[in-house]
């Protein structure tokens, strides 16, 4: 096989992130990081493809310098290469101009069977980069994919339809967005950790590498705008708490659900 | 010259539409009639007329039906040409689809080629004083909404939350209708479906009554099914459950399952995450048992039990028993 390239995004832990409802900001300075839970996922099934037929597996961020701790984790599970896309001019941007740096880095690294990606990514929840990317690559998408096979010069993939799934086949290099949770990602291993710290070299593309104007990317380049952010009210429930015992629970419980029943 | 014309892709499995089409048109009807937009609902394929008439009934004065029967089958290369080729040459204010697994397989490669903005998975839409939509989506695992706007592209790209618009029906309701042949005898579709299985399990969304176990079930989750039996409930999950195949994803709730709309829910070992509390928003009463005090989940809750699991499920299944 050819290089797998797999889209990686650093993500804050959805929970340590803070929001002020007077200055009506994010405080992100506190949240611990980690790679995107699919992205994660989407790494393994990389490195399993390449077990069974070869090639490279290559990861690729666009993100600033605080990421390429991240990629190096990547590197220690056992990717083989890893590129970080990081400029001033590409900060603020939506998904229009993401998905032209990676899909303009993924043409420049050239030599792809597969484009892996995560279903969505769990800050911005979109999922619609993946499908961006394989427009301005012209290649064909499968999305919400849990299995990738790679057989007789054929992708293989299983993905997610409403009620059920479909098993999809196409030649040729493809983009495939995964589901958290298809496959159980491996841990880093600590000996390729030690290298991917001291002995790797994690190479970083700036705009000029990428030959991209400054007008079409970051915040420039977006398309869309947020306006502001609006904390979401809690539900009006009742949160009435039920006191007592195990046994005066459990009546109480018994005795709601069949009242309810009875409605 | 933009159109001052909101326009929704209709999802439909043969003759059925799907919901969130509908709910969409619904929101669309509203938001037209006060500030002199039309709604035009964009029906693909051959279907029978009754889906076409439906799709006016429930909110839109125009259906333009791109009739082809290679397009009765979802394909991301055949949808996004065809719609491609229609937006750009009527030029539509704005297009929204249901955050389905179709739509948002479709929504973000179409709004690419057409230059145009996309906000996901919209909660909520208005429009404001300028005439721009204001589409508020979830952010950060749901805690905040953003509102977001594309102000210099056209059309106005969105796609919408299943379960989160009421439907409007006016069976009095009259349209056009505009049939348009789409030229795709060249159009290749380089995704090739093999096979499709779709699980007849329960659809949850019907539910009237529905048990929904978390990862604080614990390993059994045997008692769940027997009080769901004894209850006459339906059984629903947390997603790390459906990601462990303990049972089929069809039986998942919250942003990646389904929404439930059931009379009442008794939640049992969740943490209330707000990908899974959207799911239950529009529930009835919800009853929630939960290990830890502080769970989230109380937050969404009408009753609110504190306990293990592990205990108080045998507990309420003797009582059930002894009583009924
Ligand atoms: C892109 C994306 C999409 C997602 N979509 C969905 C979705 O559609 N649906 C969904 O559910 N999740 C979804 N999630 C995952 C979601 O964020 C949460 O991780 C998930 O809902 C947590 O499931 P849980 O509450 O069962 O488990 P946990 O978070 O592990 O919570 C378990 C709860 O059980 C309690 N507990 C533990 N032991 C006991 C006991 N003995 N008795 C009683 N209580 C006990 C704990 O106090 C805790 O509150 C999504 C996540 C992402 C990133
Ligand atoms: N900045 C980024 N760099 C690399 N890949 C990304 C980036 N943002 C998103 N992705 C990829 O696109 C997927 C979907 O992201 P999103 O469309 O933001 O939900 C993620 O799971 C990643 O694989």
């Amino acid at each position: 096989m050819r290089n797998i390239i797999v889209c990686v995004k650093v993500v804050p832990k959805a929970e340590n992130v803070i929001f002020d409802p007077a200055t009506k900001r994010l405080d992100r300075s506190k949240a611990e990081n980690q790679i995107n839970d699919a992205d994660k996922t989407a790494i393994e099934i990389a490195l399993r493809l390449r077990e069974k037929n070869g090639g490279k597996v290559i990861l690729l961020s666009m993100g600033p310098p605080l990421f390429e701790n991240y990629l190096k984790l990547g590197v220690a599970m056992g990717a083989d290469d890893a590129i970080l896309l990081s400029d001033r001019n590409f900060g603020g941007a939506d998904t229009y101009p993401t998905a032209l740096v990676l899909s303009t880095a993924i043409t420049k690294i050239g030599d792809y069977d597969l484009i892996l990606a995560g279903e969505e990514s769990s800050d911005a929840a979109l999922g619609q980069l993946p499908g961006q990317i394989a427009e301005f690559l012209d290649i064909p998408q499968v999305l919400f994919a849990s299995s990738v096979k790679f057989e007789g010069g054929k992708l293989r993939v299983r993905r997610r339809i409403k009620g059920g799934h479909e098993t999809v086949e196409t030649s040729g290099p493809v983009m495939v967005s995964v589901e958290m949770g298809a496959v159980q990602p491996r841990f880093p291993n600590f000996e390729k950790m030690k290298w991917a710290v001291s002995g790797f070299h994690l190479k970083i593309w700036n705009s000029t590498e990428l030959n991209l104007r400054e007008e079409v990317t970051g915040l420039k380049g977006s398309l869309t705008l947020v306006k502001g952010l609006i904390e979401i009210t809690p539900s009006k429930r009742k949160r009435v708490f039920i006191d007592g015992n195990v046994e005066e629970k459990s009546s109480r419980l018994a005795e709601l659900l069949k009242e309810r029943s009875l409605e | 010259m933009i159109k001052k014309e909101l326009w929704v892709v209709v999802e439909r499995d043969g003759s059925e539409i799907e919901d969130v089409s509908l709910e969409i048109l619904g929101k669309s009807a509203v938001i037209a009639k006060s500030s002199g937009y039309s709604v035009t609902g964009i029906v693909l394929g051959t279907p029978e007329d009754g889906v076409v008439r439906d799709v006016i009934r429930y909110g839109a004065d125009r259906v333009i039906l791109l009739k082809h029967e290679r397009l009765n089958q979802y394909s991301n290369d055949l949808y996004v040409k065809v719609l491609y080729d229609l937006i750009s040459s009527e030029l539509p204010a704005a297009l929204l689809v249901g955050a389905t697994y179709y739509g948002r397989d479709l929504a973000g490669r179409l709004a690419a080629r057409l230059r145009t903005g996309l906000t996901a998975n919209a909660i909520n839409i208005k429009m404001d004083e300028k005439g721009l939509l204001v589409f508020g989506v979830p952010a950060y695992g749901g805690k905040i909404m953003a509102e977001i706007v594309c102000e210099t592209a056209r059309p106005q790209m969105s796609t919408v939350r299943p379960g989160t618009f009421s439907k409007v029906f006016d069976q009095g309701k009259k349209g056009k209708i505009v049939e348009v042949v789409p030229e795709i005898s060249k159009v290749q579709d380089r995704v090739k479906v093999i096979d499709r299985k779709i699980n007849k399990s329960k659809d949850l969304t019907k539910s009237e009554k529905t048990i929904v176990g978390g990862n604080g079930v614990g390993g059994d989750f045997s008692l769940v099914w027997k009080l769901a039996e004894l209850t006459h409930s339906d059984v629903g999950v947390t997603r790390p459950l459906a990601d462990k195949g303990i049972v089929p994803r069809e039986l998942q709730v919250g942003t990646t399952g389904y929404s439930l709309k059931s009379k009442v829910a008794l939640i049992l070992g969740v943490s209330g995450s707000e990908h899974f509390t959207s799911g239950i928003r529009d529930c009835g009463t919800v009853i929630s048992v939960d290990i830890d005090k502080g769970s989230e989940i109380f937050n969404h809750s009408d009753y609110c039990v504190v306990g293990d699991a592990s205990e108080i499920i045998p507990a309420v299944i003797k009582k059930l028993e002894g009583k009924i």
